[in-house]
């Protein structure tokens, strides 16, 4: 059973279609990335997965059921804006969070102060939530999602305003729970730290999937068209190899681009022929370059 | 249903901390005694306390009333010496000149020579015509000086008249004497001198008290939903539970503290009326509808106010978009000498069965006729029950959309189509 099953989900608002014929699922156990630019409809995707919005057609499955009240405690959803009520103190704040989710105040007392001694928050107890730095807050809105022990968790770009060190911090934070068996879905426009920490990718552009895969089956989806070379001596001649299609840069490092069909191998060996060679590499296109190549070529 | 009770006990218990609620739960008694007594004591100093003397020219156009408002004015002036009138007369009065007369005196009280110009009217003392009294009115204080100069004109007239007609003046005295007739009100249990300005004003007092507490309390709700709408915490509530709940849980939280805070200012008016010997007007009956009106107004109200909230980005938005509801409301405080004059015509019946208007005008009702039909009263009940999950489910629909659009509020197209479908 998966996870998540989104079967054919639209959202139209006024003249915009957000979300068009959206499907996909997400197994358990998994980090899932859901990507996309600004506007492709990732956040009303969201959003009707959580029956805040509810979808023009389609249905949305949460490890195989609708969306009941039930299944709604074990989700963790954390907004891309930031919720906080600036007046309350964190543990009145954390306390009424726990308790909409169904905890025991004995049960929601106790995770508390595990969570925020997890997070470094240990003395922030007491504190209005408006007294803490953005930072600070950003990890009291993290706490407020997972303070159940989910089953699901859904992130809406959960780095914002973090330091380096609590970046790693939530990092460590998001495996462990994967690792314990939560499934988290993760919407960011950090693509590096995408790439490092999901193990499943969704991309949507204009409220439709444009790439859905692991990693290397995205980087399957774009050919390896690029060799980086160096040598010592002359490379002039690599312009005329069979396959290359262009060769930048000059002297003794270059960039080469094959045409369709073109073998990485060839260039090498007609290389070794000639020159010495110091270095070549097959560059793998990141998931950056393929989400720019992707969602660029079609805006473009 | 039991996060609805997590919502409201977190509503009642931060609303109740802030600082505007504090203010108003515990200013607002004070406030509204204070105008009290402050009105009181102003209007005592005003009416019966000094006043610096006033200066008046008479144009006796008559020629024969002269020295009976001479005489009348230094009666007035030897009882009230701190508050006198002096008199200017002009003599010799050329019949041909009156016109140019009354025109100097008209532009001596304009040039603030004197405070006012009496001039007699030609006929005034055989029973016809009138006499005119120019002055600035410049103050509440005016009023009583113009009063007192109609008064001792009137008793300058008689005077002339039962002397032309060879009475003495003490047996016209004598003859006149006021017989005093003093009120006395026997719904108290001791009997009352002189409370009927109190008695009349209770039933405004229950009107007044309903109107502070629901939408006083009304208004919490509406900056409440700002607030949550603003600083985006309704999505991380919203992943959680329905809007309905939360919009639920909001009315039920400020709905307890409205009804704490009418218990309380309740208390304080029982205690108030009791020393005042009042405390009749407080029946257990009246004092229940009053709270069972309060509970469904609010019910009412809150939920409009939380639809308004979720429609606007600001308070200010929402003030504009309150205007056509402030309207309506506010029929109630500007009828209510009417209503408690004729508490059973036909427009008192017709607005007791309007939800909108029946909690204030049938509180107003049963204050001022305490033998109230019971059968309308059960019956404007009953058509607030029956409107209020009507409204609210409305409400909820405009709620769930509204909760989560930014920009500029919706047009009523949009409003309707939210509700059509929401």
């Amino acid at each position: 059973m998966h996870a998540l099953v989104l079967e054919n989900i639209s959202k139209t608002f006024a003249q915009t279609r957000a979300v068009t014929g959206l499907s996909a699922t997400v197994p358990k156990g998994i980090i899932q990335g859901f990507l996309g630019p600004n506007g492709a409809g990732k956040t009303t995707s969201l959003r009707m997965v959580m029956n805040i919005l509810r979808p023009d057609s389609g249905r949305v499955l949460v490890f195989g059921q609708p969306l009941t009240s039930h299944i709604r405690s074990q989700i963790g959803y954390m907004p891309e804006e930031r919720g906080l009520y600036p007046k309350m103190t964190v543990q009145n704040f954390l306390m009424y969070v726990g308790s909409i989710k169904g905890m025991t105040h004995r049960a929601a007392g106790a995770a508390i102060g595990e969570w925020l001694e997890k997070m470094g928050l240990g003395h922030c107890l007491k504190k209005r939530v408006e007294e803490l730095s953005r930072g600070m807050q950003q990890k009291v809105q993290l706490i407020s999602t997972v303070i159940n022990h989910p089953a699901l968790v859904i992130l809406d770009e959960p780095f914002q305003g973090l330091d380096p060190l609590n970046l790693d911090l939530v990092q460590n934070l998001i495996r462990e729970m994967r690792d314990d068996g939560a499934t988290l879905i993760l919407s960011t426009h950090m693509m590096d730290l995408a790439e490092r920490l999901c193990d499943t990718f969704i991309v949507v552009n204009r409220g439709q999937i444009a790439l859905n895969g692991t990693i290397d089956t995205l980087r399957s989806t774009f050919k390896m068209d690029s060799i980086v070379l160096e040598a010592d001596g002359d490379l002039g001649f690599l312009a005329s190899v069979a396959g290359v299609a262009t060769v930048s840069g000059a002297g003794r490092g270059v960039e080469i681009c094959l045409e369709e069909g073109g073998d990485p191998q060839a260039v090498l060996k007609a290389a070794l022929e000639r020159v010495r060679v110091k270095r070549f590499e097959i560059r793998v296109p990141s998931l950056h370059e393929i989400f720019v190549r992707r969602v660029g070529g079609e805006d473009a | 249903m039991l996060k609805i009770w997590h919502v409201a006990k977190r509503e009642l218990r931060e609303t109740a901390k802030t600082k505007f609620f504090l203010f108003s739960f515990f200013f607002t008694p004070l406030l509204i005694f204070g105008i009290m007594a402050l009105t009181r004591f102003t209007t005592e100093k005003a009416v019966n306390g000094p006043r610096p003397p006033k200066t008046i020219a008479v144009v006796d156009l008559s020629g024969e009333l002269q020295a009976d408002l001479e005489r009348a004015f230094a009666e007035h002036n030897a009882l009230h010496p701190d508050r006198p009138i002096h008199v200017e007369a002009m003599n010799e009065l050329d019949v041909d000149s009156a016109d140019a007369a009354v025109e100097r005196v008209k532009a001596d009280v304009r040039a603030d020579r004197c405070d006012g110009a009496l001039v007699v009217g030609q006929t005034v003392t055989g029973g016809s015509g009138e006499s005119v009294f120019y002055l600035k009115t410049r103050s509440m204080g005016d009023v009583e000086f113009v009063n007192v100069v109609k008064s001792l004109h009137q008793d300058a007239v008689v005077n002339f008249r039962f002397r032309a007609h060879h009475l003495s003046a003490d047996l016209v005295e004598t003859l006149s004497r006021t017989a005093p007739v003093t009120p006395v009100d026997v719904t108290a249990e001791n009997e009352q001198r002189g409370a009927q300005m109190g008695r009349i004003f209770v039933p405004f007092f229950f009107v007044f008290l309903m109107f502070m507490g629901i939408f006083g309390t009304s208004q919490g709700m509406l900056t409440s939903v700002i607030e949550e709408k603003n600083s985006r915490v309704v999505e991380v509530l919203l992943s959680a539970m329905d809007p309905f709940q939360l919009m639920a849980g909001k009315i039920l939280g400020l709905a307890a503290l409205g009804f704490a805070v009418m218990c309380a200012w309740g208390s304080l008016a029982f205690v108030a009326a009791a020393y005042n010997q009042m405390g009749d007007l407080l029946t257990a009956s009246g004092v229940g509808y009053f709270l069972v009106y309060f509970v469904l107004g609010f019910l009412l109200f809150s939920s409009l106010f939380a639809a308004v909230g979720a429609m606007c980005n600001s308070v200010k938005e929402a003030q504009t978009m309150m205007m056509p509801l402030m309207i309506v409301v506010i029929v109630p405080l500007m009828l209510w000498p009417y209503i408690a004059n004729f508490p059973n015509g036909k427009v008192a019946v017709l607005l007791s069965f309007l939800p909108m208007t029946s909690p204030m005008i049938m509180i107003l009702r049963i204050a001022s006729v305490p033998e109230l039909s019971r059968f309308q009263i059960l019956a404007s009940i009953a058509v607030l029950v029956a409107s209020i999950p009507v409204l609210m489910w409305f409400a909820a629909k405009i709620f769930r959309t509204g909760i989560l659009m930014y920009g500029k509020p919706p047009s009523f197209g949009e409003i309707w189509r939210w509700m059509r479908i929401g």
